[in-house]
């Protein structure tokens, strides 16, 4: 069976290769490529490799902060949970394998063995990325490293939306069946919550000398004895990175192989648990409809919540597709109860902005601030209700009497009315949560004009934002993963970064001109009308930002309207 | 009423589609007929202006489709054999969608009475996902005819309608095409090419091999001795083979 499965691997990735390489004949690919390559040659290979190797102090900073970063990284996928994408089947290895004479587990293994291939490409990618920094013993080493790190990750991700699922769909008896992992996960809860309440005081006192205190105070938080017990399965995963010696390599590599052989052990197990608490609910489910059919409709999911607004039948045709991809979005996500939580969320920090120190409020104030801002960069790739989730149905698309500058207009409007929504509650919270620091500088005054300011500007970075990811897709639709859902998880984190950097390229390109003008304009009005210069300046770079929006609208409406869906290799 | 010119269609050096032209007038139902691969879909793809056509000129309702796209969309209907549709709207919704892109007045009224002539009124309310095949094929013929297209473009239309089904769904295309719109219909089923189409094209490795009515077609070939359209059908296809062989 290994060998199908593995014939099954090879052939589809050779062929998948073919195909994305075929798509060089058309210069535009084969331009994008040699800026590709251009771009990889400048970041390894022009760039200088830092002067010297690390000394045993940087080792131990790295170890810790890349503990501490996948730490983050568990937690999150703990809190809001991933797919299990990784053992998403395709429609064909559903019909020909589960039909065919294959061990539900000997399918699991297939598909954590087929990741591998995704997973190898990205350990190659990001040993490029890091060529010159000069960590750890050799580049060879350093795959290897990376490999186990990615794999390990994974498995775990994977593990913990197992456990979730279990939780979410099967009440008691999905926990029953996750008592060991749940175990583990409330005694590292119970660490964690004491570990911070025990160093917060010590960190924030810190935080108010200087950098390097705050950084020490980190450091000497993090070497306590229950700190240490709990980054140390993270920092085991991380040695072998900052090994210096083949010989500390392979003495780093050991454990972080058993480690990740015991994630592949709890994740292939955890799935046959959750099968058979999936058939065990199903019984009960049976049972419970033959005794009260009326039952049916509180069993059954329910299948729409109504629409935010009724779509008039008359006005701008194209802002029905508007409509659908803000419709997808209120049934994929529960935007009221978010609502809710926000508005709460917002109340409770407005409350504790006011208490005598609030240090509680001003974390969570920057945190959230922090958050708004990033999303600048993280939104237009995360939020993908545009043109990315609809080119698929590209036939259907371009069957409709609209406009190619229309249909771009109105597919890139959604993504961006929802990121800027979502980017100015983050920021509203966060502004509420210093609304009564009186001793902080920004004062009021100045940070009311920049939240009034971000109101005016943001629409029109994120439009661009969106703008640029789309142009993407609709340039290089056999190159740019279409649908719903990005390429994601530990998986493919080299090429997002790798992606990621090329787009804040772009962006920073188009947000040359605006930043320019209105940051003159700012500077020229301050004299006359201090901070409020913000507000008139703010208004300028949405102008100009329009404008720029106007012309790449109208480029990729010409653009959508040449793509040809077969010679593109999409829609149906 | 479509008119179509000198249609070619390449991908690379192949020709999809070579030098078709040919007209369908209002009330008017031709059958497009061929083996797989003869350039069916692609013809009817490229008067949906899905597919841009390397040469050649379509007119829809008297709108040329490559200098007026929207206006030419705007009269006809695609309903391809695979039904496209939205996981996230309802049956309904799909309707009040399709209602604002083609500017259609008095939807509400519409609406009840298309979903009853093609069965969907319980299922106004559900997902896509919560339909059988078969209603989603009904789903997307509905999206099509809602708009009242004055060119209809249907590529296998009944693909996963039941016996019912089958019969409303000719039903609805005879009275399409009674009130006026122009139909092509490209279809593998012959006794439903015979039964519904005034016109018959039939296409091979994107050539046309006959065209007219069945009659003119099977009295075509008399040397075959046959009134049978599918014996027709047949020899034109070995015919081809033959005189390229």
């Amino acid at each position: 069976m290994i060998r199908v499965f593995g014939y099954l691997a090879w052939r589809s990735t050779r062929n998948r290769l073919a195909r994305q390489l075929r798509h060089l004949r058309s210069p535009r690919y084969a331009a994008a490529l040699l800026l590709g390559l251009a771009y990889l040659w400048f970041m390894v290979v022009a760039q200088r490799p830092a002067s010297s190797a690390t000394n045993l102090a940087d080792a131990r900073w790295l170890e810790l902060v890349g503990a501490l970063a996948l730490l983050g990284a568990v937690a999150w996928g703990w809190i809001f949970g991933v797919e299990r994408r990784v053992l998403a089947f395709s429609p064909a290895e559903v019909t020909f394998l589960f039909s065919g004479p294959v061990s539900r587990r000997g399918l699991i293994q297939f598909k954590l063995l087929h990741s591998q291939l995704l997973i190898l490409f990205n350990a190659l990618l990001w040993t490029l990325i890091l060529s010159r920094e000069r960590f750890g013993a050799s580049p060879w080493l350093r795959v290897v490293s990376i490999w186990v790190l990615l794999t390990t990750l994974s498995f775990h991700r994977l593990g913990a939306s197992f456990v979730r699922t279990s939780l979410a769909e099967h009440g008691r008896l999905g926990a029953r069946h996750r008592i060991v992992s749940l175990g583990v996960l409330g005694v590292v809860l119970i660490a964690l919550t004491w570990s911070i309440a025990d160093a917060l005081p010590r960190i924030v006192e810190a935080r108010a000398d200087s950098p390097f205190s705050f950084l020490a105070a980190v450091g000497e938080a993090a070497s306590q004895p229950l700190p240490t017990a709990l980054t140390y399965p993270f920092r085991l995963m991380v040695r072998p990175l900052t090994a210096h010696t083949l010989a500390d390599w392979l003495d780093a590599l050991w454990p972080a192989l058993i480690l990740m052989m015991l994630h592949y052990i709890w994740v292939v197990r955890s799935d046959s648990a959750f099968e058979e608490a999936a058939a065990q609910v199903s019984l009960r489910r049976a049972r419970a409809l033959s005794e009260n059919p009326r039952r049916l409709a509180s069993v059954l999911p329910a299948s729409t919540t109504p629409p935010l607004f009724r779509l008039a039948p008359s006005g701008w045709p194209a802002s029905a597709i508007l409509w659908k991809n803000l419709v997808a979005v209120t049934r994929k996500r529960r935007v009221r109860n978010a609502a809710l939580a926000l508005a709460m969320a917002g109340a409770v920090v407005t409350v504790l902005s006011f208490e005598p120190h609030g240090t509680l409020a001003g974390i969570a104030g920057w945190l959230l601030v922090f958050w708004g801002a990033s999303l600048i960069v993280l939104g237009p790739q995360w939020v993908r209700n545009d043109l990315r989730g609809d080119l698929p149905k590209l036939d259907l698309l371009r069957s409709y009497p609209l406009a190619g500058w229309s249909v771009v207009l109105a597919e890139v409007a959604a993504s961006t009315l929802l990121l800027t929504a979502i980017q100015l509650s983050l920021l509203v919270i966060g502004y509420l949560a210093f609304l009564g620091n009186d001793s902080m500088y920004p004062g009021l005054e100045a940070r009311t004009l920049a939240l009034a300011a971000a109101f005016l500007f943001l629409p029109g970075i994120n439009l661009l934002g969106m703008l640029i990811q789309n142009g993407a897709a609709l340039l290089y639709p056999g190159w740019v993963r279409l649908g719903s859902g990005r390429a994601g998880g530990v998986e493919a984190l080299g090429q997002n970064f790798l992606m990621m950097v090329a787009f804040i390229a772009l962006l920073v390109g188009v947000l040359a001109l605006p930043v320019a003008i209105s940051g003159g304009a700012f500077l020229l009005l301050r004299r006359g009308i201090d901070g409020w210069a913000a507000l008139p300046a703010a208004t300028l770079a949405f102008l100009v930002m329009a404008y720029e929006a106007a012309l790449l609208v109208g480029w990729l409406g010409r653009v959508f309207e040449r793509t040809d869906p077969a010679s593109a290799g999409i829609g149906g | 009423m479509i008119e179509v010119h000198g249609l070619q269609k390449l991908y690379g050096d192949f020709p999809a589609v070579q030098g078709l032209s040919f007209q369908v007038a209002p009330g008017e139902v031709l059958g497009l007929v061929g083996p797989n691969g003869a350039g069916k879909t692609t013809t009817i793809r490229s008067i949906a202006g899905i597919i841009i056509p390397s040469h050649g000129r379509i007119r829809i309702a008297g709108h040329d489709l490559a200098t007026d796209p929207v206006a030419a969309k705007a009269a006809l209907a695609f309903i391809p054999d695979e039904p496209h549709l939205f996981e996230y709207l309802t049956v309904e919704e799909h309707l009040r969608f399709i209602a604002r892109l083609y500017s259609v007045g008095d939807v509400s009224a519409k609406i009840p009475v298309l979903l009853d002539e093609l069965d969907l009124s319980d299922k106004r309310h559900a997902l896509p996902g919560e339909l059988s095949r078969g209603m989603k094929q009904k789903l997307a013929i509905a999206c099509g005819l809602l708009h009242e297209p004055r060119a209809l473009l249907l590529d296998e239309p009944l693909t996963g309608l039941d016996p019912v089904g089958i019969r409303r769904m000719k039903a609805t295309i005879m009275r399409r095409a009674a009130a006026g719109a122009a139909i092509i219909l490209s279809s593998h089923l012959l006794h439903l090419v015979e039964e519904i189409c005034t016109r018959l094209l039939i296409m091979q490795r994107g050539k046309v091999v006959a065209f007219g009515t069945i009659a003119e077609i099977v009295a075509s070939r008399p040397d075959l001795g046959t009134r049978r359209l599918e014996d027709v059908f047949l020899a034109l296809i070995g015919q081809e083979e033959a005189s390229e062989r």
